[in-house]
């Protein structure tokens, strides 16, 4: 990987420059307590017992009021991780579709397959996605599926395996469909068989990705079923509020680049590890609302503005490695102003601990963090994902 | 039948015909998880008698430490199957290559079609066409990033790559190619 500067990278030093000058003059957003957001170390503390917006762990949903209902069915992302949302609400917010795995045999994670006898092509399990409504009615959308995306009409997208089952073997095969409500009928939208994950709505146009040898990402765009095209190899860290553009990661995860989705043309780029401060690296699944944008960072959370044409990196806010090393996942803007993010922080095992998983809610012109109480990572402790009902999903 | 055909066809049968292991001698990989661009790739054959060699390289894996962070974070820990090795792969990655089994992370997460590789082309050269990275074009440090697989270095004569598949070959006596499994191939572990 070589690091020159070539006329891109001159470009973006000018425009971190500019960016720089902009927050010195006072441009820059300012935040509810009337302090302009810089770069530092946020602070962790425990205490948050209500976390922004309604989360599921487990088979419990706690809805945005704190009421709590009973899943049918353990949440569970196995099949996607971060790549989509465990949990994604409806656009009238009256449904939740989430995503769930019915384990067939056990999987020591330590042995081989071929340690505990499982042969190349035994079923491992089963990932299907439910529906839970605002009434408390909890039932299967489809068996062996995943990843959800909510249309601004009711319309919801996913992946359908070619065979339901997840089996000890290659890619889990898939196609991605869209049903028209909850009880219509699947519309192959990308027939072709392949690994994918449903990533969003961008209006009427759906993002997904085609995941190859070595889980490389290509994100994919449909403008109609069967009208599919490729937006860029990397992943994506957000949709625009007016759903017209995406912000893209690159393969290698150091630059991000702001694609106008209709005509894939590019509007601004930067690259992260030659940005004041630099960063080695961003990640995917963050948030866009007005003009800024939060995503995961090798130091913690990056959150950039975007201009016309530009794009810089407005603050960097480093978590302490000790208490989070891995970083934080999916990190959400919970308010309009853009100053308030919430994010899940998983903790990997260690020393004998199995792994735990936290939610964040961090003011970032104070620099301050409330965690809520340590989670077992199995329960997959998330945020509801309500994009579909406040930014790109909606029209 | 054309001529291409039959060749390899008869390519197939001798394949199929070789021994598994034609030395016998246990051999396996193992990777410890220090960091990303830098955690060691150790080849170890046990020669019997408590007697087991090993040989070490630089390797990487992933772009964070979160294992259960799909196309992003290193592998995680645990005994990898085989599932097929080949000399010169033509998917998105190329050339010389070792497919290893699926494994879920601590949180169920699973992680897929990962491999041991490095960057070449699928005819183990170098291309390298423009002042950037370059997929297929060992440029440095930088190259053991990678979204999830391990990658070792196709820098210098002979290469890591070149004595990883080498030594494979070499100490194993399995000169199969192509799918097929190997049980217990790598052992994943932290430092």
């Amino acid at each position: 990987m070589k690091r020159v500067f070539g006329a891109r990278g001159a470009a973006a030093a000018v425009v971190v420059v500019a960016g720089g000058a902009a927050a010195i003059v006072g441009v820059g957003v300012f935040g509810a307590h009337g302090a302009a957001p810089r770069t530092g170390p946020l602070s962790v503390h425990a205490g948050l017992k209500k976390p922004p917006g309604a989360v599921v762990r487990g088979t419990t949903l706690v809805d945005e009021k704190g009421a709590r209902s009973e899943l049918g069915a353990s949440v569970s992302g196995s099949m996607m991780g971060p790549l989509a949302p465990v949990a994604v609400r409806s656009t009238d917010g009256k449904l939740i579709a989430y995503n769930t795995w019915q384990e067939l045999r056990p999987v020591d994670a330590d042995k081989s397959f071929s340690a505990q006898g499982i042969e190349k092509g035994a079923a491992l399990g089963v990932p299907s996605l439910r529906i839970h409504d605002d009434q408390g009615q909890d039932f299967l959308l489809a068996r062996g599926a995943y990843s959800a995306a909510w249309r601004h009409d009711g319309a919801i997208a996913f992946v359908q395996g070619v065979d339901p089952v997840f089996r000890a073997s290659a890619a889990y095969d898939g196609q991605v469909v869209v049903r028209r409500g909850v009880h219509g009928r699947d519309v192959t939208w990308m027939s072709a068989r392949a690994h994918y994950v449903v990533y969003a709505w961008a209006g009427d146009r759906l993002l997904f990705y085609r995941i190859g040898l070595g889980e490389k990402t290509e994100l994919l765009v449909a403008d109609a079923p069967g009208k599919i095209r490729s937006l860029a190899e990397g992943t994506a860290i957000a949709v625009s509020p007016d759903a017209a553009r995406v912000a893209i990661l690159s393969e290698d995860a150091t630059s991000v680049r702001v694609l106008d989705i209709a005509s894939g043309r590019e509007q601004s780029w930067i690259d992260v590890t030659i940005a004041t401060p630099a960063l080695r690296w961003v990640a995917y699944s963050g948030s866009w609302v007005g003009d800024h944008i939060v995503a995961p960072a090798s130091a913690g959370l990056a959150v950039f503005q975007v201009g016309p044409g530009s794009l810089t990196l407005e603050q960097v806010l480093s978590l302490d490695q000790a208490q989070f090393p891995p970083g934080v996942q999916e990190p959400r803007f919970v308010d309009n102003a853009g100053n308030e993010i919430a994010a899940s922080a998983d903790v990997p095992p260690a020393n004998g601990n199995n792994g735990v998983s936290f939610l964040l809610q961090c003011d970032r012109v104070v620099r301050t963090c409330e965690r809520t109480d340590a989670a077992p990572a199995k329960e997959w402790l998330r945020q509801v994902d309500d994009t579909a009902t406040e930014e790109g999903g909606q029209w | 039948m054309n001529v291409r055909g039959a060749i390899a066809g008869v390519l197939a049968v001798t394949a199929l015909a070789i021994p598994a292991n034609a030395s016998a001698y246990r051999t396996w990989f193992e990777f410890t998880r220090q960091s990303n661009i830098s955690s060691p790739l150790t080849i170890a054959t046990d020669y019997g008698g408590g007697y087991i060699s090993t040989q070490t390289w630089r390797a990487g894996s992933g772009t964070s430490t979160d294992a259960c962070w799909v196309s992003h974070g290193w592998l995680p820990t645990g005994w990898y199957d085989l599932w097929g090795h080949w000399d010169y792969y033509d998917g998105t990655i190329k050339g010389r290559v070792f497919y290893l089994s699926n494994k879920p992370c601590w949180n169920g997460t699973w992680r897929s079609a990962l491999f041991i590789h490095s960057e070449e082309t699928a005819a183990q050269g170098q291309y390298c066409p423009t002042a950037y990275d370059d997929p297929y074009c060992w440029e440095g440090a930088g190259d053991y990033y990678s979204n999830g697989c391990i990658k070792v270095s196709r820098a210098g004569n002979p290469s890591d790559l070149r004595l990883v598949h080498g030594g494979w070959h070499s100490r194993s006596g399995d000169y199969r190619h192509g799918s097929f499994g190997i049980g217990n191939f790598l052992y994943v572990r932290d430092y």
